[in-house]
């Protein structure tokens, strides 16, 4: 068993005992199991605010869409206790879904409007809806039976934390899965993650009904522990504590969700009581003075960071003799202890300790497993036949300027195909269009024969197109063997509820080794733990290579692949190339470097003004008269100009 | 830092359930309400009038029990009108070891999510100033045997049948019921809509609501105006009553505003400046130096916190009065125990003179066929104010004679 | 009469739209040069009125409070920024959501105390008599004084940009941080100066619409929403479109509210909301960006 393991088991069953010491005090009780509703709740709300990195406020409406739901099914229908709560979870489940739609295509401030204005929605159905909800003068329902059991305060308690428990290995499973994965990956890049088909939208969406689901779920429990309910609870005021919670805590982390639950329930709480206040107080104060003053010996400065929790801390304490009624102040304390951990510990407080922790005892690292067989990862690939890519008649536009006018193109297959041209001529926004970054306004791509869906980058990686990017478009917080895992998909085939379930292992550990076995392939088979930001420049490159590789793809797409490698990497670099020709993978090449288009390419194709003006062998290309005129004068500028040229699509 | 965080929150955990284990010859009591945010003006008041009783007992040494003096112990808590946070209250109040009665709570809300646990624990619950009739019909259906709750509040029933028969007495046939969209405001309609009902001399010709928060009530009182209404019975809290008396004003609606009690709360009769002269409202006590116990009260609560007028007198002695109820029951009983002071408090046998009246018997042994057994007041108790030049006076003069001879 | 209702509504949801706009404005100001908002503006808007209250109290005249009011504001701008929003920027991180969350709870609190938990009201010389517009349409003084305040601000702030120096350095951080910065301008000068106009703002906010509203620990919580929503439905960097985005607003819950009754007053809004944000994610007067690779 891991350590991992046992801390978490050892907690949760420490948090069982509790009962068994105080389950006559009603309090304690209170505070425990609604300590176990909010670390639902936040871990749910932490797959949008952690992972997907959007400042969800709309965690509290689902809550309340829960509460009312399982609260409705008992109070209306008679339903018990288990079916209500998975009535609460179907709701949280549809609604979250409903909303994902058309909020998640944005980012930002205008994502935490949308969940904002649905909160406020759902609070205003809630209130108007009298004949369903009673509104405003609340549901009050009585707990009902689970299993036929009559819960005792303890009993209720116990099914939260075992709930909870249950979540959370499904949770650590799922996060450790390609969907963990995947959620780190989108926030990378999202554009590489749907050029790897994986769609960020549907992984967004997914994730966020997920986290909604678990949001009602806890609604669904707030309810049976109150046992009365108003829309007035779900307010503004309970997204923000929410938000504070996951924030506290420590985003991406299942701990830091429980963290962030004990303290915005407890805190308030228990503030009211003086000597709680003046311990909490005098550590915290004595704790950023010990931490300025490492700062101090550290840096020779203080910057803002040590100071302000000192401020923060010390006027609570200064607070502490002068304030005579502190339940006045309650509010303000708790704010400026809230302030002293944001600044003082911006990744928040399980951020920090899991820092600590790892410079204590290392971090930990999976032995790897032997690489699969290359054929079995990328196999020959079969000529089916027809034409690998037709390309006919493709035109692009922007506003007025127009990219592309009636682009043909033809990869034969097993072919390297070079496209090149000078600057401005179309090729970046060619392989844009084919790759489905950009609707093209017409003509048509065949790949194998078959039409290919436009303007959506997912739909023509699961087609089987994969490509690179000129501007590196890596998933920079992954290791070098995560980065390819991402791009595995034809490995994960499980749903997620058995990947909850804890049935995955098997696929992960195909998709491990199959991922070495790519990164051998390109030369990286020593890189495999690295994080990819922490790679060399040409190193990235070819990861990325290897990454489209793993798509299996029927056409590859190099965009200026050697740009910016130095020529011991070029050589490295041809070397990928000859392997994958090997591969007989039909290949799109657009290179500056005419010494690697001459050498690796079968065929060459000349663009300029968004129209192909020759077509041909590297040697028929380079006597070209059209070819040479296009160049003429553009050369010099072009090899001054280095490799950031073609980067606009306009 | 992780294992100190959870220490400290562990002892802290520890530290306030295991909170006393003090001497018995103190009266632990509690008093809860909210005294944050936006229904603070009658929860603050609620507790600074509580607190100067207690201070007055405390001063002269307690209150003789049993031949020796008992002094009273307070236990503030801010419940910040959340349910969620009263409901925790509550459960915390329950588990304090010593503790004899609680007094408070404003919102209808936070009443129904705690008082169980309080009920449950056996502990005497004295709610005021919070006048939702749900406080007590919760104890009814389904019946409650040996209720600890008491109410210390003209409760919205008695209120609204006030407003009502004050409407009639007026000669209005045609009437518009505007409330806010919180517990209380919707259960006072309710209240209302079944007195107006019930009576059948007038028609609602216009319902309506609006939020805490609302400025801009224009469109209701439109309404209102164009369904002909006569007057506006109002169930709200200050700052938006205000808001409804400035635009009645603004787009000519000219109609008297009769409503609950909190018309008389300050921040109604601030904001509302000469827009709020002629609001009608029930009253259990008036700002008005008409009793010299009266006269006492409102010059040493401006004494105490400093003040020119109460925020809202009506809580202010409710808070007052109901420490004084307790103290006697306490008395009487000769003990600090719950059950024996509830017994106490169904069958007081001295009269306790008050700041609002002189209370004999105000509540009887409980009867859930009867909640009215636990309501100390009654129609009489409760009189007609009316705003005049920011002040609340009283509406019907007979009144003010009636109590002046008290 | 039907009409005259429908006008009276739409004078009246006008009225409220300009606090909307005056509010939201404040938030595009800080957003175009730092990419943050205050999301405790209205805890801005707040104490600056009941700094200018207490001046008011203290026997000043009008002309006196409001730029003690204006200044105070400025410097509570400035406060925020030092101490919620620049040490998040540096970092790049969005640390200053909950940062300037965290010292609006702080002010209430602390306003709680210091001012007392009641509403007051706001002394202003601006007459709260309604004005009959014709046609049995009434509309008060002070409410006239926010719009016109709205729109003084709009035209100070252009002239300010336009015409000044320090101006000019605060739009070319808006245009383009890193260029400026390339320039010897200081980003973070100007970013302290527009949460310092923005904070300035607010207090405008807050004297002007104090007499209607009343002055109250919890007088703008409601309001900031309703700003939010309209700065960032007429887009975070559009500049004047928050008027028409505030003002459509304040006459579509106003007439929400008399059709669909005062409960529904906000839903017509919000579904509107969402589905605006849906159709023109960079808001209705934003401009899109082409995705490059």
């Amino acid at each position: 068993m891991s350590k991992r393991l046992v801390t978490e088991a050892g907690t949760f069953a420490l948090m069982a005992a509790v009962p068994l010491f105080v389950g006559g005090n009603a309090y304690g009780m209170g505070l425990l199991t609604l300590v176990t509703i909010y670390a639902i709740a936040l871990i749910g709300l932490d797959v949008t605010v952690g992972y997907l990195g959007q400042i969800n406020l709309g965690q509290a409406a689902f809550m309340a869409l829960g509460a009312y739901a399982s609260g409705l099914a008992v109070t209306g229908l008679g339903w018990s206790m288990a079916p209500a709560l998975l009535a609460a979870v179907l709701v949280g489940l549809i609604a979250g879904a409903f909303l994902a739609l058309p909020a998640l295509r944005l980012e930002g401030p205008q994502f935490a409007l949308a969940t904002l204005s649905f909160a406020s929605l759902v609070v205003i159905l809630l209130n108007e809806l009298e004949s369903v909800t009673n509104g405003a003068q609340g549901l009050s329902l009585v707990r009902p039976l689970l299993f036929g059991l009559k819960l005792t305060p303890a009993g209720f308690y116990w099914t939260c934390l075992g709930l909870l428990a249950l979540l959370w290995m499904g949770m650590r499973n799922l996060l450790s899965s390609h969907w963990g994965r995947s959620f780190e990956a989108l926030r990378d890049s999202p554009i590489a993650t749907d050029a790897v088909g994986v769609s960020v939208y549907g992984r967004k969406v997914a994730a966020f009904a997920l986290g909604s689901s678990l949001g009602a779920l806890a609604g669904g429990l707030y309810a049976f522990d109150f046992q009365y309910l108003q829309p007035d609870g779900f307010r503004y005021d309970q997204m923000v504590i929410l938000l504070l919670g996951v924030v506290l805590g420590g985003r991406k982390s299942l701990w830091g969700a429980f963290l962030g639950a004990v303290l915005i329930v407890l805190l308030p709480n228990l503030l009211s009581s003086r000597p709680v206040f003046e311990a909490i107080a005098a550590i915290g104060f004595l704790a950023s003075l010990v931490a300025a003053g490492r700062r101090w010996r550290e840096e020779g400065g203080l910057p803002f960071q040590a100071i302000a929790p000192v401020v923060a801390t010390g006027l609570m304490v200064l607070g502490g003799f002068l304030v005579q009624s502190l339940e006045d102040w309650r509010k303000a304390v708790f704010a400026l202890i809230l302030f002293a951990v944001v600044v003082g510990l911006p990744e928040g407080v399980m951020g920090y300790v899991g820092r600590t922790l790892v410079r204590l005892f290392g971090g930990r690292r999976r032995p790897l497993p032997p690489p699969a067989a290359l054929d079995a990862v990328l196999p020959f690939q079969e000529n089916h036949g027809a034409v690998p890519l037709a390309v006919s008649g493709l035109s692009c536009r922007f506003g007025g300027l127009i990219a592309l006018a009636g682009l043909d193109l033809e990869v034969r297959s097993g072919e390297i195909h070079g496209l090149i041209g000078p600057n401005g001529s179309g090729k970046s926004t060619a392989i844009n269009v084919i790759s489905g970054l950009y609707p093209a306004a017409s003509g048509v791509v065949r790949l194998d024969g078959r039409v290919l869906p436009g303007g959506s980058l997912t739909r023509a990686a699961r087609a089987g197109i994969a490509r690179t990017f000129q501007n590196l478009q890596l998933f920079l917080e992954l290791t070098a063997l995560e980065n390819i895992m991402v791009a595995l998909r034809h490995v994960y085939r499980l749903p997620l509820p058995l990947i909850m379930a804890g049935l995955g292992r098997r696929e992960e550990a195909t998709a491990r080794s199959e991922a070495l076995a790519l990164l051998t392939l390109v030369g990286l088979g020593d890189y495999a733990g690295v994080k990819a930001a922490d790679l060399p420049y040409g190193t990235q490159r070819f990861l990325e290579i290897a990454r489209a590789l793993a798509c299996r793809p029927r056409l590859l797409i190099l965009d200026e692949p050697a740009a910016g490698l130095s020529s011991p990497d070029i050589k490295v670099l041809i070397g990928i190339m000859e392997r994958i020709r090997e591969r007989r993978i039909p290949v799109i090449l657009i290179e500056h470097h005419m010494d690697i288009v001459a050498e690796l390419c079968d065929r060459v194709t000349v663009l300029d003004g968004g129209k192909v003006i020759a077509t041909g062998t590297p040697a028929e290309i380079q006597n070209h008269p059209d070819v040479i005129r296009a160049y003429l004068g553009t050369i010099a500028g072009e090899r001054a100009g280095g490799s950031e040229t073609g980067a606009q699509p306009c | 830092m992780k294992t100190v965080t959870v220490m400290v929150l562990a002892g802290a955990l520890v530290g306030s359930i295991a909170f006393d284990a003090q001497a018995a010859d103190t009266f632990k009591l509690a008093i809860t309400g909210p005294f944050s945010g936006g229904s603070a003006p009658m929860g603050g008041s609620m507790r600074d009038g509580a607190k100067l009783a207690v201070a007055q007992i405390n001063e002269q040494g307690g209150f003789e029990v049993g031949g020796h003096k008992m002094k009273v112990e307070l236990i503030e808590r801010d419940d910040e009108a959340k349910n969620e946070r009263g409901a925790l209250i509550a459960q915390e109040l329950a588990s304090l070891e010593g503790l004899s009665a609680v007094i408070g709570s404003v919102n209808t809300g936070v009443v129904l999510a705690g008082d169980k646990f309080l009920q449950e624990k056996k502990i005497v619950k004295i709610i005021t100033p919070a006048a939702g009739s749900a406080s007590m019909t919760q104890w009814v259906n389904p019946p409650a045997q040996d209720l600890y709750i008491f109410r210390f509040a003209a409760a919205d029933g008695i209120q609204s049948a006030m407003v009502v028969e004050e409407a009639g007495r007026l000669k209005f046939t045609k009437v518009a019921v505007l409330h806010d969209a919180t517990n209380y405001g919707v259960s006072g309609r309710d209240d209302l809509t079944r007195r107006i009902l019930a009576e059948g001399k007038m028609t609602i010709v216009a319902t309506d609501k609006f939020n805490i928060g609302d400025k801009d009530m224009s469109a209701q009182l439109l309404r209102a105006k164009a369904a002909g209404a006569e007057a506006v019975l109002i169930w709200g809290i200050g700052p938006e009553l205000a808001a409804v008396a400035n635009d009645m004003a603004k787009i000519g609606f000219k109609v008297p505003l009769i409503g609950g009690w909190t018309l008389s709360m300050s921040n109604f009769i601030d904001n509302a400046g000469k827009n709020g002269d002629g609001a009608m409202m029930p009253q259990t006590f008036i700002e008005e130096p008409v009793t010299k116990a009266a006269t006492a009260f409102i010059e040493s609560y401006h004494k105490a916190y400093g003040v020119s007028r109460i925020p809202s007198p009506v809580s202010a002695a409710q808070g007052y009065d109901s420490v004084l109820l307790l103290a006697a029951a306490v008395k009487q009983a000769g003990s600090t125990d719950s059950t024996k002071i509830r017994d106490a408090l169904e069958d007081l046998r001295e009269p306790v003179a008050g700041v609002i009246a002189t209370w004999k018997k105000p509540y009887a042994k409980w009867d859930a066929a009867h909640p009215e057994t636990h309501e100390a007041f009654r129609r009489e108790n409760v009189i007609m104010g009316m705003i005049n030049g920011g002040h609340v006076g009283f509406a019907n003069p007979d009144d003010r004679a009636r109590l002046g001879n008290r | 009469m039907q009409w005259m209702i429908i006008g009276q509504m739409a004078v009246s949801g006008a009225a409220m739209g300009f606090v909307y706009a005056l509010v939201a404005y404040g938030f595009q100001m800080t957003y175009a040069t730092s990419k943050s908002i205050n999301f405790g503006q209205g805890e801005l808007v707040m104490v600056s009125a009941f700094i200018s209250l207490s001046v008011a109290d203290m026997g000043l005249p009008y002309g006196v409070v409001v730029p003690v009011g204006l200044l105070s504001g400025a410097l509570l701008g400035l406060f925020v920024e030092r101490v919620a929003v620049r040490f998040a920027l540096v970092q790049k991180t969005e640390g200053w959501i909950l940062m300037t969350i965290i010292v609006g709870l702080f002010a209430v609190s602390a306003a709680e105390n210091i001012w007392g938990k009641d509403e007051r009201p706001f002394p202003t010389p601006i007459s709260r008599e309604a004005l009959d517009i014709g046609g049995g349409i009434s509309v008060t003084p002070v409410e006239l004084s926010v719009a016109l305040g709205v729109i003084l601000v709009m035209v100070l702030v252009e002239i300010f940009r336009r015409w000044t120096l320090l101006g000019k350095a605060v739009d070319a951080v808006s245009a383009d941080r890193d260029a400026a910065e390339l320039m010897g301008i200081s980003a973070t000068n100007a970013i302290a100066i527009s949460y310092a106009l923005s904070g300035a703002v607010a207090a405008l906010a807050g004297i002007l619409v104090a007499p209607i509203t009343s002055v109250g620990p919890t007088m703008a919580s409601a309001l900031i929403l309703k700003a939010f929503s309209v700065a960032v439905v007429a887009g975070l960097q559009s500049g004047s479109g928050v008027a028409l985005v505030g003002i459509s607003l304040g006459v579509l819950e106003s007439l929400a509210s008399f059709y669909l009754g005062s409960g529904w007053r906000e839903t017509p809004g919000l579904v509107l909301l969402i589905l605006a944000l849906a159709l023109k994610p960079n808001g209705i007067f934003g401009t899109a960006t082409i995705r490059k690779v």
